[in-house]
């Protein structure tokens, strides 16, 4: 199989697996109970002007109507407006999604820094109390729940030291504006990058400060699962021949460790990362509600709480093809990495 | 030498005993003079920080686990921080003064300078500001308030509360007199059209921001969140602030900044104190108390958990303000048994513990409540007395003639929400439960939803009993009564209650504008609620802001209005 028929193939499959998400979130959140437009009316319930309102959102229709519809507005790339505020739901994930993706990307940059290294350095100090150490630790955090540790993150440099504020994304007023040169402008929605692009260091510093602990919370929580899997691989290639044959050539330790085993270790981690990231999203929902983060699993629960059936649709849709997404970036990754995968 | 004298004479000083007698007393006078005037400059620098004002801060940083709901048009906004933001950036005719406690004495002036009521109390006629200027600089005149009880009456918004109130029950029609005269014509005399008036969503609107897009006003003329354009986003314009800045990610705000308007018809008053008010937004009570606690807000409002609220009370860098707040109640089904039956419902009533309540579940701070009408307010009266708190043998006895005994025990299910969306709910369920059956002859089981399952379950029917609370719209017994024990006004509690006694009492009530007849009448209803007991009111509690120590002007009263153009911080 050549690597373009693998792509497509794997690119093929998405497209049930997101349909098979799609109908099964729409079935459930009919049956459960609870209806958005009853929210709508808080104290006085008004029959005439709920009716309006349920034919106005569609949820007058038969259930099949219901679904045909959603699925129709799918293929226009058409999310369907939110069942809460009226507003188009694309765009609405659209503004929530660069905070969800600006954190996943700097909590897996810190688990998997801190987890290999770790991992490695727990490999080379087989069965020494450093490598009892590293083991204890990457269980504890493993096992940790996130919003937990996320609290006595925030009391310890937030409320104790004062270093970093316990919540929100930046100061209000704040918000980089990307890049901006006579008309043109130009933001990506992730702080870090938009405030390089505008040239404030100042803000992103701020930045950094903002996303560092949820970031730390969230990275402290998997980077267990890496400890572990990178020591035990480790432990294996270190024994292996090459190893012995890079050593007797006198390499430095650091260079055999990192440049070599760790190279042929690092697979079976790389496969992890992507498993790992569906993971992070369902870690980023309660990261986000103890850190007030403005992404998208944050707007999950309240439209959940809400029974904003479109919203919550479209949210779980958009996390379907994000995994899906980095799961066939990683295969392909992956591929390149090892041939004997595309044979 | 100068140098070497003085240095000689400190020399001196601290020699003084090997000085001769004459030279050492005036030494000694020297020293005193000395340590005087050191004394009264230091005396003199102290007292002048001392008396010099405190320095106000230009910018007051307020945390909130709130969100605007939908937008800040008043056509729509129906929720609390949307309105609250309302007040802050419009005015309206009349308001309520700081510290009020629902009485017509507490009505003051605002846009109206002064009004009058016709004989029959149909006729509202209010002579308004002259001078006073939106903050694009419009003049102000008596067409803006017509247009704005024409324009939200008109849209009938279904989610707002032009609607949920039902203005148009009330209102007829509305007169330009003059430019500064305004006339309200009324279907019928409405004792409280004070308190809607002072209500958040009657605050004016600047139609230049609110303009009508069709022939006629239609739900797309209400004004909702631009991105980037704070001023297009709201339409109001008379307020003590102007919105300066305006972020919602997926619906929920993540960003708000306020600034002076400038143009403030009150501003010669020194109002708003607060130039600048910064809000931050958080997702939950335990993300805002770190963030009060930290220092990261000079002010947190809405919501923080009591048992929080608790360990605030002792942290000398937070003071805690009070002031009334929701009310809560029980409702019981009275479509089939065992609430069909009035003398099951008067027993249940006087088996409840509220004293236990209010001590186990808000440790203290929350008052037992008597009547649906909260402590303070004209009209309540401690009617639910007269049934007794855990007045258990009285319970027995209105059950034993009905079968129910030690061994064959009155069984119902109790329903409570698990959102949130109340205080401590299933605490207060337990306790319910737990006070209800140590009566001996009740048997109580819990069942709980989420809030959007719990008000299926409402309007479906099948809930026997189920916990709800109320913060009232306009501040009037009104709005404790007539949402509650009227039949029609009633029934989105769907507990099918109804009584022409009751309807008919509640008419006159809200047809009275005399405050000793309206007075008598509550009194009446509230003796009606007992004897028929539909809903057993059970705790009033407290609303809560906390705020560091350098933080004045924290009004927290009847209205449960947050009043952002009082509270400022020194430096």
């Amino acid at each position: 199989m050549t690597l373009r028929t693998y792509i497509i193939s794997r690119i093929l499959l998405t497209i049930p697996m997101i349909f098979i998400l799609l109908t099964t979130v729409f079935l459930i959140l009919r049956v459960l109970p609870g209806e958005p437009v009853l929210l709508h009316f808080e104290k006085m319930e008004n029959p005439a002007a709920m009716a309006a309102m349920r034919a106005q959102l569609g949820l007058d229709k038969p259930l099949w109507a219901q679904y045909f519809d959603y699925v129709v507005g799918i293929f226009r790339g058409d999310l369907g407006k939110s069942m809460q505020d009226y507003s188009p739901v694309a765009q609405q994930i659209f503004s929530a999604f660069p905070a969800t993706l600006e954190l996943a990307i700097c909590s897996m940059i810190i688990a998997v820094l801190l987890g290999v290294f770790l991992g490695v350095e727990s490999s080379k100090a087989y069965n020494k109390p450093k490598d009892q150490v590293i083991r204890v630790f990457g269980i504890v955090t493993y096992a940790i729940p996130v919003f937990f540790l996320g609290m006595i993150l925030q009391l310890i440099f937030g409320v104790g030291l004062h270093w970093l504020p316990v919540g929100g994304r930046i100061s209000p007023t704040m918000e980089p504006t990307g890049l901006n040169i006579g008309n043109f402008h130009f933001s990506t929605g992730l702080y870090t990058i938009d405030s390089l692009l505008e040239g404030n260091i100042y803000k992103f510093v701020l930045t950094l400060k903002y996303l560092l602990l949820p970031s730390l919370t969230l990275g402290l929580v998997l980077c267990g699962i890496f400890i572990r899997l990178t020591r035990s691989n480790m432990l294996e290639t270190l024994r292996l021949d090459f190893v012995t044959a890079a050593k007797a050539r006198g390499l430095k330790e650091s260079t055999v460790t990192y440049s070599y085993a760790l190279r042929n270790a690092f697979l079976p981690v790389l496969t992890m990362m992507g498993l790992q990231f569906a993971m992070l999203l369902g870690g980023a929902v309660l990261t986000e509600t103890t850190f007030s983060w403005p992404g998208l699993g944050r707007y999950l629960i309240d439209r959940i709480n809400f029974r904003d059936y479109t919203a919550i649709q479209g949210a779980v849709v958009v996390f379907g093809i994000f995994v899906s997404l980095v799961s066939l970036a990683i295969d392909l990754l992956y591929a390149y990495l090892d041939p004997r995968i595309r044979l | 030498m100068a140098k070497s004298y003085i240095l000689n004479d400190l020399i001196n000083v601290f020699t003084v005993k090997k000085m001769k007698m004459k030279d050492a007393k005036a030494v000694g006078k020297m020293v005193i003079i000395g340590v005087l005037i050191v004394v009264i400059v230091i005396a003199g620098v102290v007292g002048y920080y001392l008396t010099i004002p405190s320095k106000l801060k230009e910018t007051l940083i307020m945390g909130t686990t709130d969100s605007v709901e939908s937008c800040l048009d008043t056509a729509r906004a129906y929720d609390y921080f949307g309105l609250e933001i309302v007040q802050s950036l419009g005015s309206p005719l009349v308001a309520y003064k700081p510290g009020a406690t629902g009485v017509e004495s507490d009505f003051i002036p605002q846009l109206a300078t002064s009004w009058s009521v016709s004989d029959d109390g149909l006729h509202w006629t209010f002579n308004l500001r002259q001078g006073v200027k939106y903050d694009d600089g419009t003049e102000f005149n008596a067409t803006d308030v017509k247009y704005t009880f024409e324009r939200g009456m008109g849209i009938a918004d279904p989610d707002g509360s032009f609607v949920g109130i039902g203005y148009s029950d009330f209102i007829q029609s509305i007169t330009v007199v003059s430019n500064y005269v305004v006339e309200f014509n009324l279907k019928r005399p409405f004792g409280a059209f004070l308190s809607l008036i002072a209500y958040q969503g009657s605050y004016i609107v600047d139609p230049k921001y609110a303009p009508m897009h069709g022939t006629s006003w239609n739900i797309s003329d209400v004004v909702v969140y631009q991105d980037g354009n704070p001023r297009g986003s709201n339409p109001m314009g008379l307020g003590p602030y102007t919105l300066k800045s305006w972020t919602r990610v997926a619906g929920k705000d993540t960003e708000m900044s306020l600034q002076a308007n400038p143009n403030y018809w009150d501003a010669s008053s020194g109002y708003p104190k607060a130039k600048n008010i910064v809000i931050k937004f958080y997702a939950d009570s335990a993300g805002l108390a770190l963030a009060i606690t930290a220092g990261d807000v000079d002010v947190a409002y809405r919501q923080l958990a009591s048992t929080d609220i608790t360990s605030m009370k002792s942290n000398n860098n937070l003071k805690v303000w009070n002031g009334p707040g929701l009310i809560q109640y029980l409702c019981m089904q009275e479509k089939y048994m065992p609430f069909n039956n009035t003398k099951i419902r008067q027993a249940v009533a006087a088996a409840i513990n509220r004293t236990e309540l209010v001590q186990t579940v808000f440790q203290g701070d929350a008052e037992e409540l008597y009547s649906m009408i909260p402590i303070g307010m004209l009209g309540h009266t401690d009617a639910f007395k007269t049934l007794g708190d855990a007045n258990y043998s009285y319970t027995k006895q209105l059950l034993a003639p009905l079968g129910y005994n030690e061994n064959n025990k009155l069984q119902f299910a109790l329903w409570y929400e698990t959102s949130g969306h109340y205080p401590q709910s299933a605490q207060q369920a337990l306790v319910l439960k737990s006070s209800l059956e140590a009566s001996g002859v009740i048997s109580v089981t819990l069942e709980s939803r989420d809030w959007a399952a719990y008000r299926t379950a409402r309007q479906q029917e099948i809930m026997h009993s189920y916990i709800l609370g109320w913060y009232p719209d306009y501040i009037d017994p009104d709005d404790y009564i007539y949402p509650f024990v009227q039949s029609s006004g009633g029934s989105w509690l769907h507990q099918n209650y109804a009584n022409t006694t009751m309807d008919q009492l509640i008419e006159w009530a809200r047809g009275n504008t005399t405050e000793s007849a309206r007075a008598t009448l509550y009194g009446q209803i509230n003796n009606l609620m007992v004897q028929d007991c539909p809903i057993i009111p059970i705790y009033q509690g407290y609303a809560y802001a906390v705020s560091r120590t350098n933080v004045q002007g924290v009004y927290l009263d009847a209205t449960q209005t947050w009043r952002l153009w009082l509270i400022y911080a020194t430096e």
